[in-house]
């Protein structure tokens, strides 16, 4: 298991280290000279001796090889430079935020999976049924509707008509129930249809057939037989789901005003605030190699089948 | 089933009682909080030069404006100008204390223009810049506890209209870092005091009850961020906020939406914002000023203001905006046979193919471009219409590889000669990073003249002759200057839209 889990790690640097060159390139061919949108804010046009001396001071003189290098040095020690909008460290201002992505994350993987799961196992349950074929209609909206769209009719619906919920902000878990509503959505209809698809093979299978044989009830078939079988492919969809999560969060942090690393990669693109763009593109990279990690253990511990190259682990 | 449906059935109460204890409607005591919102933070905090907009009433400046943006007093109380201009003398008011106690006096405002001289600061508003505020100032300096005076190296005479609002920013001395940045919530003398800031969420503030004026007259408010206008819509809508403010605090075709509606009501001044087009006039065809008088003779500037911005914008040729004092106003000339026959001068019987750029971040801007070809298309102009990021946009321009683009511009402070430098100028930054390839040696004359002229009627007429010929030579192509929109709740009162803002402080719950 150690050795597995090394051997993982170490395959995951040269994924970090592609994520970080990435991240410093982005900056480079950007269009514009960093040290003029650093001094141009406002409105302000700043002079020519001004921006050589931003240059300078920015370290921009040097060969890009050396500022990649001091690039990663900092921010190995978390610096990730000073953001040229809010003047504000970059590092600060992702680890002040990145706890409202993570919780809004975590709320849509436990909707989506709650969801999914639960779909899943009616509509298998149900096969060629009403229920079923209700179910898969229902997936087939899920997955055809724009993420932006939802959030503004579930607004329109629950908050603006209904008033049940509010429109925005970040507060208590009422404020994540829309955004996680919207952002699970695609990962909930996925979910579903893998775990109905699953539930069905497992259903055709020997075992299955000998259960139904001996008179077990078919919710009993269901949770305690096939769906053990069944979740272990939906976990590592999970994971993937994670980063279409971090995506998605770019938009959906900003349509319900939550003050998270999506909505600040967006005023990062907006402001072209380049310094922030790298964080986030850096944080988001590792994140989302950190969730792949967990989901290949995850995977590994519920089934142990699996092996590495052949071996017992 | 029974079940299943038992269980939705409890969710959906759940939910609902969840949603009713979240959004409670607020009670009608008139010192309950009066919940706001606008697009950003309009507190961007410590690293930001101003700290706060100006339109929380937070600080307060030397000099403010009314609503013709004359200039008025405020923390100067009354001023004089030498007779060769080049000293102003302004007397402070007194008996005035900043948020945090310090009392306001000569030494607080010198230890400000002490702050303005570590260099130029950035902010969301304007850059907090003492060479553009105060245009060859040479030296500030304390007369008496509640006197300073001003001296420039050149006659001053407008020096006033610089100094409005932003220009004249007054914040307590215990408020700055050794570098000049704020070391925690600004305190400022306004009726208004900032007791908490939370980034990208809110910022809460409380009436000042030792402000030396008319007090304000609601105990607390708070301005949310809402960055999505449609979000903001609904929380209005929802009662959750009770009034929107701030630039594009409600677009037009929402704001429409509210028409008729008794709860909401929207109020609407002249805004500081101009809408043009600029022409590439370092190249063919836009290098000719024919070509770009056909231009604007065939553009139909109402159907834009009136079908694509719902009314909300005034047609203009003038590249001066409607909101200072010595705008003028000149007839919109529409007439598309002389813009036809002025391009066929230049064109010959040749079409020519430009490119025409829009900010892509604004949908309502290809719209615009695309009504807009439509129209240059008759007088030989067909537009390839680009949608860009608006920084490669800009760059573009720099380079002068374009033909036509969409650009905007605020007025930062009445006196138009920043406009005029900017634009009209040879050496003018936008005249120069637009490629607009414009140069006039009577407008550089005229500037020379009035930078010089102590009289107000000499400078005015300058001003007057300069707007003038950019209605002629069409430096740039006006298209309408804006209208600042905002709406609110019935249920305030006080709620007017001012050329910068509301009066925060006159808004008020209604009964």
């Amino acid at each position: 298991m150690r050795r597995y889990l090394i051997q993982k790690v170490l395959s995951l640097l040269p994924v970090l280290l592609g994520i970080s060159l990435i991240a410093f390139v982005l900056g480079v061919i950007s269009p514009g000279n960093p040290a003029e949108l650093a001094l141009s804010r406002g409105g302000y046009e700043p002079t020519p001796e001004q921006i050589e001396a931003m240059e300078r001071q920015m370290g921009l003189d040097a060969p890009y090889p050396v500022q990649y290098l001091r690039w990663v040095g900092r921010a190995l020690t978390g610096d990730l430079g000073t953001s040229y909008a809010s003047k504000l460290p970059v590092g600060a201002e992702l680890a002040r935020r990145l706890p409202v992505t993570l919780k809004l994350a975590l709320c849509s993987i436990l909707l989506a999976l709650v969801l999914g799961f639960s779909m899943g196992c009616i509509a298998a349950a149900f096969h060629e049924r009403w229920p079923d074929r209700v179910i898969r209609s229902a997936i087939n909206i899920q997955l055809s509707f724009p993420a932006f769209w939802l959030a503004l009719l579930l607004i329109l619906l629950f908050a603006e008509n209904l008033r049940w919920l509010p429109t925005s902000g970040n507060g208590g878990l009422k404020y994540m129930i829309l955004p996680s509503l919207v952002l699970s959505s695609a990962s909930a209809a996925t979910t579903a249809r893998l775990i109905r698809s699953a539930l069905l093979a497992e259903f055709g299978k020997q075992y299955c057939t000998a259960a139904t044989a001996r008179g077990i009830s078919r919710k009993r078939l269901v949770l305690q037989n096939a769906l053990p079988n069944a979740a272990v492919s939906a976990v590592a969809l999970m994971g993937n789901s994670l980063g279409g999560m971090l995506g998605g969060s770019v938009i959906i942090e900003s349509i319900f005003a939550l003050p998270g690393i999506g909505s600040y990669a967006l005023d990062a693109i907006t402001n072209r605030d380049y310094p922030a763009l790298q964080g986030y593109v850096l944080l988001a990279g590792c994140i989302y190699v950190a969730v792949a990690l967990l989901v290949d253990v995850v995977s590994m511990l519920l089934n142990p089948k699996l092996r590495l190259g052949g071996k017992r682990i | 089933m029974k079940k299943l449906l038992s269980l939705i059935l409890v969710l959906l109460l759940a939910l609902g009682a969840l949603g009713g204890l979240a959004i409670a409607e607020p009670a009608q005591d008139p010192d309950a909080e009066i919940v706001l919102a606008g697009y950003r933070n309009l507190a961007p905090g410590e690293k930001d030069g101003y700290y706060c907009s100006k339109i929380l009433y937070v600080w307060e400046p030397l000099i403010t404006q009314d609503d013709t943006a004359a200039p008025i007093p405020c923390l100067a109380e009354n001023w004089e100008m030498s007779e060769d201009g080049t000293q102003w003398t302004f007397n402070l008011r007194q008996g005035v204390k900043f948020h945090d106690g310090e009392d306001f006096n000569a030494d607080a405002v010198i230890a400000n223009f002490d702050r303005m001289m570590l260099g130029v600061k950035s902010s969301s508003f304007y850059p907090l810049d003492i060479t553009a505020h105060y245009p060859n100032l040479a030296s500030y300096e304390k007369v008496d506890e509640y006197t300073i005076r001003l001296t420039f190296s050149q006659p001053a005479p407008t020096q006033l209209y610089n100094m409005v609002n932003f220009g004249s920013a007054i914040y307590s001395p215990k408020c700055f870092d050794e570098e000049g940045n704020f070391n925690g919530i600004c305190a400022g003398t306004g009726p208004f005091r900032i007791v908490e800031n939370v980034l990208d969420e809110y910022v809460l503030l409380e009436r000042f009850d030792d402000y030396y004026g008319e007090p304000a007259k609601a105990k607390r408010i708070r301005v949310k961020v809402i960055p999505d206008a449609d979000t903001r819509f609904s929380a209005l809508k929802a009662g959750e906020i009770l009034g929107v403010i701030d630039l594009s605090a409600i677009p037009a075709s929402l704001a429409v939406e509210l028409e008729g509606d008794e709860n909401f009501a929207i109020t609407t001044t002249k805004s500081t914002m101009i809408r043009f087009l600029t022409l590439n006039g370092t190249k063919f065809p836009f290098d000719d000023v024919r070509m770009r008088q056909a231009v604007s003779l065939c553009l139909q500037r109402s159907v834009i203001t009136d079908d694509l911005y719902y009314g909300f914008g005034t047609p203009t040729t003038n590249i001066l905006n409607y909101s200072t004092p010595f705008y003028k106003e000149f007839p919109v000339e529409e007439d598309l046979e002389k813009a036809k026959a002025l391009a066929a001068e230049v064109l010959g019987d040749e079409r020519v193919r430009v490119t025409y750029l829009v900010n892509g971040s604004d949908a309502s801007l290809k719209v615009e471009a695309e009504l807009i070809s439509t129209w240059l298309a008759e007088i030989g102009i067909d537009c390839d219409i680009q949608p860009m990021e608006y920084s490669a946009m800009k760059e573009l321009m720099k380079a002068g590889d374009y033909g036509i683009a969409r650009m905007q511009q605020g007025l930062s402070n009445s006196e138009p000669a920043t406009i005029f430098r900017r634009f009209m100028l040879t050496s003018g930054d936008h005249n120069q990073n637009y490629s607009l390839g414009y140069q006039s040696d009577e407008v550089d004359r005229l500037m020379d003249e009035a930078a010089a002229a102590l009289d107000m009627e000499v400078r005015t007429a300058n001003y007057d002759r300069i707007q003038e010929i950019s209605t002629e030579e069409f430096p740039v192509i006006p298209l309408f200057n804006d209208m600042t929109l905002m709406a609110y709740s019935t249920r305030l009162t006080g709620y007017d839209a001012k050329l910068y803002g509301i009066e925060l402080p006159l808004v008020a719950w209604a009964e």
